[in-house]
């Protein structure tokens, strides 16, 4: 399958290539030279233009994008129903995006659309890279700290557990990616159950319609 | 190592103060006194090689420029005030009397300040062979550098070529040619084996070559300031750029073990600003009022974290919101 990535760094970059690979159900072949964003809101305002781009000008079949959630809303069950929407979880901010920009796309390149894997990982990545580490790290933990009005860690602490410290250069940023990753890699339960927002870009990946010779 | 900078009647910089921690990114209009502060420093850095004046400067210049300094510990007892003693003087200095015995180690630290304006053509010159203890102001001197380290700090150098060919993986190696007349020049073997010197070398390879060279001096300056820092840098390779100057100012973070460098570098990029969301205490915000200009800091903004809700830090800043834009009209 080909597939286009659009993230929020190279270190971003580096773990989502193990992870979609662990989780595509077809051989996997990336497009593009990487897409990036510089972070929310730039993720949201770019993806119209990089889907219209995969979708006339490359053969690429999926997109995947993945942010942080840092203080957003966090995606729950009750916004899946059906026509719901909440205006400030980025999961369906980014949904309602590539509903809005692919809905009256024409077909092009032997099909009708590029599909779409979206994952938000909260508050940032760095908590996916600790699930299975540290327990005190979660989606769970995150949201029950955001009712209590109480964080139980923020991004700084985040970096600082698995970095060692909260200016981790990129080079140190992308190794403990690719090896947290390669560890989930090895059995990503743990993580999609810890971390909803990762269970629902699994699950968009292995819905993913298997590859055929005629497309 | 400076902690603070209070400016009176110093160009733009009319009654002004500004905090500084290690690592120092000053954004905002030509002309709000992003250089001035920059050549507040080195004036300290100069005037403290001359000597220290003594007592109270009695002919100081009514209404003349000056300049307060305070320092992190060990010097947190130490100020430093400059002043004009004349319309063509301006060279007094004066210590603080609560810890004037420290003077003496704060006065060869200061010494070693350095400041940069690199120049792309400079950074391409031949350079003479002998030439390359510290970097020059313009980078004009690159070349000797180099071959000064590799004869003289082969671990350095090393360093500094692994991650130079890191960041430039079209190329595997850094070559110094001897010239005759104990000239040197440098350039970049690409991978298929063609060199490229210096002179047809992008602007952005060798902005990024001076600044590695700083990054990786085994014996760097306590103070280092670098005007305009992503001159000629692709927006990707911005976040390579800040590593390198971090690499400087907490070389703890990079597993280097030597003393912080204190840097103070000007940006006109929104996309390099971006890159200190996680750290808006090192934003430093220089803002024009007329003729007259101020500083604030990122940090004391109280409804930052709302604003970053809704955008990136480089988009406020063009926006407006943050100031540190030209008055226009």
């Amino acid at each position: 399958m080909k597939v286009a990535l659009l993230s929020e760094s190279p270190a971003d970059e580096a773990a989502l290539r193990v992870l979609v690979a662990a989780l595509l159900p077809d051989a996997l072949q990336y497009v593009g030279p990487g897409y990036r964003a510089r972070g929310w809101p730039n993720v949201g305002q770019v993806m119209p233009s990089v889907l219209r781009h995969l979708h006339f000008n490359t053969d690429a079949e999926a997109l995947v994008v993945v942010v942080d959630s840092d203080d957003s809303v966090v995606h729950s069950p009750a916004h899946d129903a059906p026509g719901y929407f909440h205006p400030q979880c980025r999961m369906c901010q980014l949904r309602a995006i590539y509903r809005l920009t692919t809905r009256r796309l024409p077909p092009a390149q032997g099909r009708d659309r590029v599909v779409r894997a979206i994952g938000v990982a909260v508050p940032a990545i760095e908590a996916w890279y600790l699930c299975g580490r540290d327990a005190t790290v979660s989606e769970a933990a995150w949201i029950e700290g955001q009712e209590r009005g109480r964080l139980p860690y923020d991004r700084a602490d985040l970096k600082r557990r698995v970095y060692g410290t909260d200016r981790p250069s990129l080079v140190l940023q992308t190794a403990v990616a690719v090896r947290e990753a390669e560890r989930h890699r090895r059995d990503p339960r743990r993580l999609e159950n810890d971390f909803p927002g990762f269970a629902a870009l699994a699950a968009d990946l292995r819905r993913m319609p298997p590859r055929t010779d005629a497309r | 190592m400076i902690s603070s900078i209070a400016f009176r009647n110093f160009r733009a910089l009319r009654n002004t103060q500004v905090r500084l921690v290690p690592f120092n990114v000053v954004i905002g209009p030509n002309g709000s006194g992003k250089t001035s502060l920059i050549e507040a420093v080195m004036r300290l850095s100069t005037l403290s090689k001359l000597g220290l004046g003594t007592g109270e400067v009695e002919t100081k210049l009514p209404g003349g420029p000056e300049i307060d300094v305070t320092f992190d510990e060990p010097f947190a007892g130490v100020v430093v005030h400059m002043s004009c003693v004349s319309d063509v003087r301006c060279d007094a200095l004066r210590v603080g009397v609560r810890d004037v015995g420290r003077w003496p180690e704060l006065q060869a630290e200061l010494g070693t300040i350095r400041s940069y304006v690199l120049d792309h053509e400079a950074l391409a010159r031949v350079a003479r062979r002998g030439d390359g203890a510290e970097l020059g102001r313009t980078g004009d001197n690159l070349a000797a550098v180099l071959a000064h380290r590799r004869d003289h700090a082969p671990a350095a150098f090393a360093d500094l070529t692994g991650e130079m060919l890191r960041l430039m993986p079209e190329f595997r190696e850094l070559v110094l040619t001897e010239l005759p007349e104990g000239g040197v020049e440098f350039g970049l073997r690409l991978i298929d084996n063609g060199l490229v010197p210096a002179a047809e070398l992008s602007q952005g390879m060798l902005y990024l070559t001076g600044i590695l060279a700083l990054a990786y001096d085994p014996d760097p300056p306590r103070l280092l300031c670098i005007e305009e820092v992503d001159r000629g840098i692709h927006p990707r390779m911005l976040r390579a750029l800040r590593d390198l100057l971090y690499r400087l100012s907490y070389p703890q973070a990079s597993g280097v073990a030597r003393r912080p460098v204190q840097v103070i570098t000007t940006s006109h990029s929104p996309y390099f600003i971006d890159l200190f969301r996680d750290h808006p205490e090192e934003v430093v915000i220089s803002h024009k009022h007329g003729r007259a200009a101020t500083f604030s800091r990122l940090i004391d903004r109280p409804d930052l974290g709302e604003l970053l809700r809704d955008g990136s830090l480089g988009d406020m800043w063009f926006s407006g919101i943050l100031g540190g834009v030209p008055e226009e009209g």
